[in-house]
């Protein structure tokens, strides 16, 4: 099982447990500190924790073990299927035509990830655009238009536009040969209700079939107020989220309170500033990561 | 006496609070550890409840974390070499170049000219970005071409500054996660040649538990004087600050508080402390 490597000090707290067929409750308290540790460090939102530490108490105080199944591994697999039920499973991204919108807070990683994206979706036999719509960050356009030749993708901008709607409904129209176009906005965050109404603007041009939320690894508790707000914005909700900077030491916990906001499935890991360190995103690995493995 | 069953629960309420405004971990029980020994053996006075007790010692603990390195920009700009030299650091898209943008406009007004320089000689559209801001500043921008030597560029932002008579050359660096030795190493070594007056660390209010990684592992690598902490506009509780000044022990100077040349404000420790413990 994943969980078999746990991070060290979780790991302790589970050895003690190791030959014990009963667990009392002193037991699972010590386990649960842990594992509330683990998640906190790991940026997951404080009331996601509670809620899991709480399931996860009287799941192993009520549940019966499996004949032959030690308290150990009954803990282990109650945490286990406890974290992969918040986590999701990986988003599913049907390899056809399709639009997607990406969105996110100022500098979360969005324009690098939609050249990463498009390369992605080319190595899939597919023909992709990136659409640059942020007309307000200086050196915008010629961010995107150099991360989209680096993937070796289509790429369209104007770099004298100040309309980014209009830019959006051009750019669709101008790479109506792609079969995976992605439109990148500016950065935004919950609070500038301007910026937000303009992303609002942008959905409804591009009426988009997957809406992904770009979030940091690092970001802290503000993720899920954040994703609240991304998701009332866009008229169908974010569909998406993908983790950049994961090449750091951050753990991207701020992506479950995300997931549990918007009902949205991660889709990508991104995994450096080139345009081909993206993956897929695997619950199992990640939630690996969650426990400081 | 504080009753220390009633005081414990108190403690543990205040850790979660700071938790949840993303102070890290270890820092936030250090801090109510700290709280603990203040408290403990201290007579109760009339009228007032352990809770308040311990929020006002919280408060504290907080303020005294923060308010750490007397330093002042300015002054230090006027001790430093001529022309001043200050270098930026941080991890990726934290708001380095946009806090550059920023200074000169709050130089200018403080009467000092500058002139950037864009160490960034990485990422795409690094020098549009900057070119493009000194122009709308109406400031110099030196920049060499992608890939180049980012200490020579702030090197070359030197020159020019003393050839002009500019006060103060403002040095951007490409982002770089911690984990990355090769870029890690590349910033030690611009530190070693520009060896600049002030180094200033940037990272934004939204990040979470990872901030002390990131502040302890650049602070290796190029000693920091100083913080700014972006994106205090985002609507976070900004607890990035108490992690980054207790394990840097150096202030927080500015708060970006937005994306215009005038969303920069001094940092208040005494603000923050009492934001933190809800006032
Ligand atoms: N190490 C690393 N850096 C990344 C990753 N993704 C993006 N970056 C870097 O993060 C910084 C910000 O990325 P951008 O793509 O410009 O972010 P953005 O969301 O488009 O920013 P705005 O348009 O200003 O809101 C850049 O320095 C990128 O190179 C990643 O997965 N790993
Ligand atoms: N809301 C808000 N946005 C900010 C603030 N400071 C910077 N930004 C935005 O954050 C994004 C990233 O800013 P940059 O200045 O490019 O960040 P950087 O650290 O230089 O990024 P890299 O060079 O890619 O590592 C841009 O969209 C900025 O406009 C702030 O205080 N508030
Ligand atoms: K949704
Ligand atoms: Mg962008
Ligand atoms: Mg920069």
């Amino acid at each position: 099982m994943v969980l078999d490597d746990l991070g060290e000090s979780l790991r302790g707290t589970l050895d003690s447990l190791r030959g014990k067929s009963r667990i009392d409750e002193e037991d699972v308290d010590e386990v649960v500190t842990e594992i509330q540790r683990s998640l906190l460090q790991a940026d997951v939102d404080v009331g996601l924790v509670q809620d899991l530490s709480e399931a996860i108490r009287s799941r192993s105080l009520d549940e019966e073990p499996p004949a032959g199944t030690s308290a150990r591994d009954h803990v282990l697999r109650i945490v286990y299927e406890e974290l992969v039920d918040l986590v999701g499973d990986s988003m599913e991204l049907p390899l056809e035509e399709r639009t997607i919108v990406l969105a996110g807070l100022q500098g979360s990683g969005k324009t690098t990830t939609a050249a990463k994206m498009a390369w992605w979706f080319s190595t899939k036999g597919l023909r992709p655009a990136v659409i640059q719509t942020d007309t307000f960050r200086p050196g915008a356009y010629d961010q995107a238009e150099q991360m989209a030749e680096r993937a070796e993708v289509d790429f369209y901008g104007d770099p004298d536009g100040d309309d980014p709607v209009q830019i959006a409904r051009d750019g669709l129209e101008a790479t109506a040969d792609a079969e995976v176009q992605i439109v990148d906005t500016a950065g935004r965050h919950a609070l500038e209700d301007d910026l937000i109404e303009e992303l609002e603007a942008i959905d409804r041009a591009v009426d988009p079939d997957d809406t992904i939320l770009v979030l940091d690894a690092a970001i802290g508790q503000a993720a899920s107020d954040q994703a609240e707000e991304f998701d009332r914005a866009v008229a169908d909700g974010v569909d998406g989220v993908t983790i950049t900077k994961l090449d750091g030491t951050a753990k991207g916990g701020g992506a479950l309170a995300a997931v549990d906001q918007t009902d949205a499935e991660i889709a990508f890991l991104g995994t450096g500033e080139g345009v081909k360190d993206v993956e897929r995103f695997e619950p199992s690995g990640f939630v690996s990561r969650l426990l400081g493995m | 006496v504080v009753d220390e069953d009633d005081l414990a629960g108190h403690l543990d309420d205040l850790e979660f609070a700071l938790l949840a405004s993303d102070v890290e971990l270890s820092v936030a029980e250090r801090i109510i550890d700290r709280v603990e020994a203040t408290l403990l053996g201290e007579t109760r006075r009339r009228l007032s409840s352990t809770g308040d007790l311990a929020r006002d010692a919280l408060r504290e603990a907080l303020y005294d974390t923060l308010d750490v390195g007397d330093l002042d920009f300015i002054e230090a700009i006027e001790a430093g070499d001529d022309p001043a030299v200050v270098v930026f650091t941080g991890v990726n898209g934290v708001g380095k170049t946009t806090t550059i943008a920023k200074l000169v406009r709050y130089l200018d007004r403080a009467g000092y000219s500058s002139v950037v320089a864009n160490g960034d000689t990485f990422r795409a559209g690094a020098n549009e970005q900057l070119i493009e801001h000194a122009e709308a500043l109406d400031v110099e921008c030196i920049h060499h071409e992608q890939g180049s030597d980012p200490a020579a560029v702030i090197y070359d932002a030197v020159e020019y500054a003393d050839a002009h008579d500019v006060d103060v050359v403002l040095g951007d660096t490409a982002g770089r996660l911690h984990t990355s030795d090769d870029l890690m190493a590349q910033l030690e070594k611009i530190d070693r040649v520009v060896e600049p007056d002030l180094t200033l660390f940037v990272d934004e209010a939204v990040a979470g538990q990872d901030a002390v990684n990131r502040a302890r592992e650049f602070d290796d690598a190029a000693a920091i004087d100083g913080t700014v902490l972006t994106k205090a506009d985002a609507d976070a509780q900004g607890g990035a600050a108490i992690s980054i000044a207790q394990v840097t022990g150096r202030p927080i100077l500015f708060l970006g508080t937005g994306q215009g040349y005038d969303d920069l404000e001094a940092f208040d420790p005494e603000a923050m402390a009492d934001d933190l413990v809800g006032e």
